[in-house]
């Protein structure tokens, strides 16, 4: 027994030794890491390893990507913390409105002096996310993937209020939305919040601004009338309870509520749909433009650059793997699961999903956000105006007034 | 008794030089008596590097900053501003709204977890029987994460079915509809206080448990001899002799309950308007959202303050000897 126990013990020992001689002898001479944070949502995060960085790993044996999901709520706090401790990854998907704020910390490189062949990249997608990386003369990344929020409707309520097709218009928007709230529990619509992504849709559909077109002031422009006249209209769809809780935060969210129709429309973006697919498959999502006003019909421009920092020791590795994001390749795969490429000659392909015809329709129109490294604060200014109108604690004339005076002071301050 | 004998055995034959191992060259250089001396600072010295490391230098670095305005990249050059940043804390009406919440979160929490947990540990006190399965019961929030617990309570208290809009109108008919609790302010307030106290009186109960466990029995035997019931026995006699516990759990309280955070931030991250907000969530929105790190600095100095004073007040005035 003893004897025994000893020999599988030798055994064991000279199995182990010669494992970890293997080990150490596997990788190529030398295999350079490059880290990767990314925000994509699950169902997205199981595609991009099994796909995008499995091939890249068979395309390039020597760098290794090591990829972070970083959930988009904790993105931010936890990217300046560890830029701050000089630990920042090597490269990113950056939402595009953090693009002008990384730019001006000076975290970021300049993609279009250090990637000798950017202008290849940037002549092959759209110019509107392309024009998202630009700051100070610039541009600091490449577009990874664009987005939109466009108008879900949803057909089983309209039916039951008797209508069989999205409105056009904003006249026929506001009654179908009275038509199928009941005062009680159910909305006609619904919204997640007050900033600008959620409010910014109506106020330029109702023909509204939020700066003049040189980016410099508010006044006059978030203020004026037609913004004014985006939020009223807002407000009262609040106000005769026909807009759901979920604007100030209450339940439940704009998907849920969707999903078990107690709002009738919700505005959202391509990647809700493969998730409305996974979570509630027995619910189908319709897609339709925003309704169209005096602006026509027009959205916010969502959506993320690829970004590399200064701060990266693996800067040639790094370009490689940018390359290989933007390639056709991999443009498809994220593009299959909610990722709207953002190559030109990708639009309309049949390798794409069918349901991206809506959202590329309404990117023709949609527009960017304020450029400005403020952005953080300009948005918290205009989520404060709609909130308080939305309370009555403010009228909305008032509260854009002093929204447009704090932002006036910001873009002078930048 | 009987260790501390062997203990001084053990030392006097170690003063026998012959039974010691070879001392090292340092000790020999100094001889036994400033070898003796110098023993406890060697054993000090890992755990104060620790301290120093994560407690002092980053108290020191956050006075810098908070004098500067703040340049988050390594290299970059800071402008010195003085006292901006405090000035700037002190004229922003939303620090003083955090202030205000955050004395009323002190003011709604503090009294109630010490009367509560009083109650408990009195009442564990007289059981003998469960009394470790109770006592363990009633810990059990405090070692559960913050993070989860807000979790749940902000599903307690959804504007939709909540468990709390569920009981409250769904079975028990008081309210006349669903209330957003965390949507408005003295609701949201009410919640956030209500997991303060659920989670903190276990730890008042354990503090108070020890300390009545810790009185004498003659204590009470005298009282009931000289006629004290189980009431007076309390408020005439035990209570007063847990004076010092008192302070120390008031103390402790009122520093924890101005360093209310985790909760506030998942609960309602400060909405709606910033009218939720307390001084550490606002600090943290103030430096990890807006990167306004100097203004950050400036802010936790200026609580540091408040509280030292506040500590500084209540041990100056509440103190009391007792003697058993």
């Amino acid at each position: 027994m003893k004897r025994r126990s000893a020999r599988l013990l030798t055994l064991l020992g000279g199995v182990a030794i010669l494992g970890a001689a293997c080990a150490q002898s596997t990788p190529t001479a030398s295999t350079v890491t490059v880290t990767f944070w990314h925000g994509y949502n699950p169902e997205e995060t199981k595609v991009f390893n099994e796909k995008v960085v499995a091939a890249f790993q068979q395309a390039h044996p020597n760098i290794k990507i090591q990829a972070q999901a970083v959930p988009y709520d904790t993105f931010h706090k936890k990217l300046l913390t560890a830029i701050a401790g000089g630990q920042s990854p090597d490269v990113i998907r950056a939402d595009i409105i953090w693009v002008p704020e990384l730019a001006d910390l000076g975290a970021l490189v300049a993609l279009d002096t250090a990637m000798t062949d950017f202008n290849t990249y940037s002549s092959k997608v759209f110019p509107g996310p392309l024009s998202t990386n630009q700051f100070k003369g610039h541009y600091y990344g490449l577009p990874l993937d664009t987005n939109t929020r466009v108008l879900l409707w949803n057909k089983a309520m309209y039916a039951q209020a008797g209508i069989s097709s999205p409105p056009a218009t904003i006249d026929e928007f506001t009654s179908d939305v009275a038509k199928m709230s009941n005062g009680k529990d159910k909305f006609g619509y619904a919204e997640g919040g007050t900033g600008g992504w959620n409010f910014l849709p109506w106020l330029w559909t109702f023909g509204g601004n939020v700066t003049d077109d040189s980016v410099t002031k508010a006044s006059g422009y978030l203020n004026g009338p037609d913004s004014v006249a985006a939020l009223t209209w807002f407000v009262n769809l609040y106000k005769s309870h026909q807009m759901g809780p979920s604007v100030l935060g209450g339940d439940p969210h704009t998907d849920v509520g969707y999903a078990k129709d107690v709002y009738a429309n919700v505005l959202d973006g391509p990647w809700m749909v493969p998730i409305f697919k996974a979570v509630y498959p027995s619910k189908t999502v319709d897609l339709a433009p925003i309704p169209a006003g005096k602006g026509g019909s027009s959205s916010v421009v969502g959506g993320e650059d690829i970004v590399l920092f200064k701060e990266s020791q693996h800067k040639a590795e790094a370009q490689e793997f940018i390359r290989f994001m933007l390639s056709r390749q991999t443009q498809v795969t994220m593009g299959n699961i909610g990722q709207m490429p953002v190559l030109s000659e990708l639009a309309g392909s049949p390798d794409l999903p069918s349901f991206f015809a809506v959202f590329q329709q309404q990117l023709k129109t949609a527009k960017a956000r304020t450029p400005s490294p403020a952005w953080p604060k300009i948005d918290d200014a205009i989520g404060t105006a709609v909130t308080l109108a939305i309370k009555g604690q403010a009228t909305p004339q008032q509260a854009l007034d002093q929204a447009a005076n704090t932002i006036d002071g910001l873009l002078k301050g930048s | 008794m009987a260790s501390s004998r062997g203990a001084r055995a053990v030392s006097l034959r170690g003063a026998g030089e012959a039974a010691l191992p070879r001392p090292l060259a340092l000790g020999r250089l100094l001889g036994p008596r400033a070898r003796g001396r110098l023993t406890p600072y060697v054993f000090l010295a890992p755990g104060y590097l620790v301290f120093a490391t994560f407690m002092l230098y980053p108290l020191a670095k956050a006075l810098q900053i908070s004098f500067y305005h703040w340049q988050l990249m390594p290299g970059r050059v800071s402008q010195f501003v003085g006292l901006a940043n405090y000035a700037a804390v002190l004229h922003d009406p939303i620090s003083w709204v955090a202030l205000r919440n955050t004395v009323l979160y002190a003011i709604g929490t503090v009294p109630t977890q010490i009367v509560l947990g009083l109650v408990v540990a009195i009442l564990l006190d007289s059981i003998v029987r469960l009394r470790v399965f109770f006592r363990t019961l009633y810990y059990l929030p405090v070692i559960t994460s913050w993070v989860v617990v807000s979790i749940l309570f902000k599903y307690v208290f959804s504007s939709d079915a909540g468990l709390a809009n569920y009981v409250l109108h769904d079975v028990l008919h008081i309210l006349p509809g669903y209330i957003g609790w965390l949507q408005n302010v003295p609701t949201a307030l009410f919640a956030i206080g209500l997991l303060g106290v659920w989670k903190g009186v276990g730890w008042s109960m354990l503090i108070f448990l020890a300390a009545l466990q810790s009185i004498p029995k003659e204590m009470r035997e005298a009282a009931a001899v000289d006629g004290a019931g189980t009431i007076r026995s309390y408020t005439g006699v035990i209570i007063p002799l847990m004076a010092p516990v008192m302070l120390f759990v008031l103390v402790l309280l009122v520093i924890g309950s101005f360093n209310v955070f985790i909760s506030v931030y998942l609960m309602t991250g400060g909405a709606p308007l910033h009218q939720t907000e307390v001084l550490l969530s606002y600090m943290y929105h103030q430096a990890f959202d807006y990167l306004d790190f100097g203004y950050g600095a400036a802010l936790s100095y200026l609580l540091a303050a408040v509280i030292f004073g506040l500590s500084l007040l209540q041990v100056r005035f509440l103190r009391r000897e007792v003697e058993y």
